[in-house]
């Protein structure tokens, strides 16, 4: 007896067994998503399809808006940007800037715990900086806290930070999607852990990352802003394809998809239970003109090619009236953006014409235009190619893919063999030294910034110093206006428009919002239920 | 048999090492600067020399290669530029959906195409065969991304029968997966067709038929079988091309594969997981090419290998 149990299974106890389990694993891997459905709607679930994947998820080292727009609703700056890009506290409930802006102090918010319970205070700010600051860290956004020379834990709930020299934008840099605060527990687990798993106060605790599937994030419930209700569970899917994001939103497998492209706002609009949200970006789009070599050294050649452009046609033909024409050299959502040009530069076919005369050009010129090849980009060029075709200026269209128009680009003056460049810009720190430094100043050119102009104007240059000198806003806004004025008049770009940011939302879905520095902003996304 | 499959695994060596070579000028020689793209497009000179020296883009490249060689010998592929993860685990995280898609759509393929291609040959010349040649003329012909979004359009979108795209649940892998077929299988059904009517009028055909056999056994047991050569070796290369990632249909669908991996790598000019990719993709065809004329030993009694 004892031996035949010693035996164990017989056969057909085997087969038994073996049937049992294999319809077993059958039934949980079919059971899976449907038991998944069922728990996602118990828990409330938002999916969000953006057009790329994250990087990283270690704010100072994120320069791509989709790891910042994911550090969003994970981490908490001591500053942060409202959806209009102004400047709102959030763990610094007040600050103080010096007049002379080099000391700038914080008073922190209290009793805020982060994800895995450390307490905050003024040493995980210190803590925070002085890893940023670091150049041997190597961080991607380090240039951001070069300005910083010391930080004071004046006490737990106060934190100063003195400059080397003024830097009036600093509030801006503080504001900045990579200004976040890490878990000093986390910190400790070095740059390879915080990459991966971040750990900060924000409104969303991180859950897991699948790369290439998704991003999912769970509602923090000892969120420090009470009273909120966001929805508990954020899947953030990285969709490339713009037909398949938009497809998601209409089937009902997203509730909120950024961006959707101008030609299909149509399809969307139609659609019952979803509505395109519209928001003006504060990105500047533009030809720029190599301003140290032929035919363009000449600034009546110059604003010649700005008169050339019907701004408006472009916004109706390639925009699809999503965009109006620049204005100033900055678009109008940047702080200390002011109008120079009402309606921006006019379209005027004869002034153009004679200006080229004048300017040496009487029969026109050849020139090339570099770059992008998507699709939006290549008609782009097609329009304005045909409307400088109208002025005697034959362009040829060079379009590029991304990587190799940015080696191109990106070389010194020397071996730069650019002419025209099609190009835009949006300020990361939703500021005007931002949105004009890296473009207009002499000590940006490549392959230094973005100055692809190869612009130099001693007195802009000045202007835009002297606008760092102070964090006044009332002084900053003069030298910002005047520099505005000056760049406006020598026109190394062919200004031509602020877009809208285009974003899809389901019915039923708050609080989730594309941000004009084309991040987005799902720290308040939560679903009514409808 | 043996001896020849060792002489075939030892010419794998030489062939890799050329790969690598290859890839690795080829790779340097596309214009595109991996720190430039990495540090972001507003990113300072400084920012962007710093993102170099943590890469060890500063290096010559010669040095450069030299380094990968000595850890790829060992199995490290070092670091992808764009996340810091090693490279394998990379590549592991993305070969699975591949691999589970080529499996899946393979199979629909080889089952679809020898049916229908089965069909025309024996029905040559009548209606269906006319049909099933249009439809596989269209499969050829039908991009696949068009297609794809075709799909997602009729049964995701209206129908809210399948997912639109991802790899969220067991019927994701629906809609890629007739996909990435449709154009294997039409190829197949031309290939299984015309490959048949070549044997069936051999006079082996003619002998079986005589003595009786009945048309069913004269079908599957003497021509199909024979006709199953070339039809191997397609189905084997069609798989090789799909393990190696279809760039199009991922993209469309979302699908985490290597193909997904490969399009994002070349956007960051993403050195280490581009040339670990090339290889894994040598060695997937040298692979299936070996299993390919191994099959036919196993189809064919007179094919015998030593």
């Amino acid at each position: 007896m004892g031996t035949r149990k010693g035996k164990g299974l017989t056969r057909r106890q085997l087969l038994r067994h073996t049937a049992a389990g294999v319809a077993g694993a059958a039934l949980s891997g079919i059971g899976g998503p449907w038991a998944w459905r069922a728990l996602a709607q118990g828990a409330q679930t938002l999916t969000v399809a953006l057009y790329a994947d994250a990087i990283s998820l270690d704010p100072f080292d994120s320069n791509d808006n989709l790891s910042l727009a994911v550090e969003r609703e994970i981490f908490d700056g001591l500053l942060g940007f409202t959806p209009d890009m102004k400047i709102r506290p959030e763990l610094a409930t007040s600050w103080e800037a010096s007049k002379d802006a080099r000391s700038f102090t914080f008073h922190l918010r209290q009793g805020v715990k982060f994800h895995d319970g450390t307490p905050f205070n003024a040493a995980a700010v210190k803590m925070n900086f002085d890893r940023a600051r670091d150049p041997n860290h190597k961080l991607k956004k380090f240039s951001l806290y070069e300005p910083i020379e010391s930080i004071d834990v004046v006490n737990d709930a106060t934190v100063r930070f003195m400059l080397h020299s003024p830097f009036g934008a600093m509030l801006y840099n503080f504001a900045h999607p990579s200004s976040r605060i890490i878990s000093p527990a986390a910190l400790a687990k070095g740059e390879q852990y915080i990459a991966r798993n971040p750990v900060g106060t924000g409104p969303f605790k991180f859950v897991s990352w699948t790369p290439g599937q998704q991003i999912e994030l769970a509602r923090n419930p000892d969120f420090w802003q009470s009273g909120r209700r966001q929805a508990d569970r954020l899947v953030i899917r990285p969709v490339v394809e713009d037909a398949s994001r938009v497809a998601m939103l209409l089937g009902g497998d997203a509730q909120f998809v950024y961006p959707v492209p101008g030609v299909q706002v149509d399809a969307v609009s139609k659609a019952s239970g979803v509505t395109v949200q519209k928001r003006w970006s504060i990105y500047a789009f533009y030809v720029a003109m190599h301003c140290q070599h032929e035919p363009f050294r000449n600034v009546k050649v110059r604003q010649a090619l700005n008169y050339a452009v019907d701004k408006d046609a472009l916004d109706k033909v390639v925009l699809r009236g999503f965009g109006r024409p620049l204005d100033a050299p900055m678009a109008p959502g940047v702080a200390g953006y002011s109008q120079v040009q009402a309606g921006g530069w006019p379209y005027d076919v004869a002034k153009a014409k004679s200006l080229l005369a004048e300017g040496g050009f009487p029969k026109g010129f050849e020139t090339t235009l570099w770059m992008g090849n998507q699709t939006e980009t290549m008609r782009l060029g097609e329009t304005i190619q045909q409307m400088l075709g109208k002025v005697g200026v034959t362009v040829r269209l060079q379009p590029m893919e991304a990587a190799t128009l940015t080696a191109v680009r990106y070389k010194p003056i020397a071996e730069n063999q650019s002419q025209m460049n099609l190009a835009g810009w949006s300020p990361s720190t939703g500021d005007a030294d931002w949105a004009l430094r890296p473009l207009f100043d002499g000590d940006s050119w490549p392959p230094t910034l973005f100055n692809l102009s190869f612009y130099k104007n001693a007195q802009v240059d000045e202007l835009l110093k002297d606008g760092l000198s102070t964090a006044a806003p009332a002084e900053r806004d003069k030298d910002y206006a005047e520099a505005s004025r000056l760049i406006w008049a020598d026109a190394p770009v062919i200004y031509l428009y602020n877009s809208q940011i285009l974003a899809g939302v389901r019915t039923g879905t708050t609080g989730a919002y594309a941000m004009p520095d084309g991040t987005v902003d799902l720290r308040d996304a939560g679903l009514t239920g409808k | 048999m043996l001896r020849f499959l060792g002489r075939r695994l030892w010419q794998i060596v030489p062939i890799l090492f050329g790969v690598s070579l290859g890839a690795f000028a080829f790779l340097h020689a596309i214009p595109g600067d991996p720190a430039r793209l990495l540090a972001g497009p507003d990113a300072t000179l400084a920012e962007v020399q710093a993102v170099q020296a943590r890469l060890g883009l500063d290096r010559p490249l010669p040095v450069q290669y030299g380094y990968f060689v000595r850890n790829a010998v060992v199995g490290d592929f070092g670091r992808s530029y764009r996340s810091g993860d090693p490279v394998s685990r990379v590549l592991a995280e993305h070969a699975g959906p591949t691999l589970e898609l080529s499996v899946i759509s393979t199979a629909l393929a080889v089952v679809a195409g020898m049916t229908l291609g089965t069909l025309q040959a024996v029905r040559r010349n009548t209606l269906p065969d006319y049909c099933s040649t249009v439809l596989s003329v269209a499969g050829i012909s039908t991009p696949s991304f068009f297609l794809g979004l075709v799909l997602i359009y009729v049964f995701s979108v209206n129908l809210h029968w399948l997912p639109t795209g991802g790899m969220t649940q067991l019927q994701s892998v629906v809609l890629p997966g007739i996909t990435l077929a449709s154009a294997s299988a039409a190829v197949i059904a031309r290939f299984t067709r015309s490959s048949l009517l070549e044997v069936l009028g051999e006079d082996f055909v003619r002998t079986a038929r005589a003595k009786g056999v009945t048309e069913r056994r004269v079908l599957v047991r003497h021509t199909l079988r024979n006709a199953l050569i070339p039809v191997v070796t397609l189905v084997g290369l069609e798989f090789g091309f799909l393990l190696g990632g279809a760039i199009v249909v991922e993209t469309v669908f979302s699908w985490p594969g290597l193909g997904w991996l490969l399009v994002q790598s070349i956007d960051f000019r993403d050195y280490p997981v581009l040339t670990a990719e090339i290889l894994l993709f040598s060695v997937e065809f040298l692979a299936i090419n070996l299993i390919v004329d191994v099959l036919y030993a196993a189809l064919d009694p007179r094919v015998v290998y030593r």
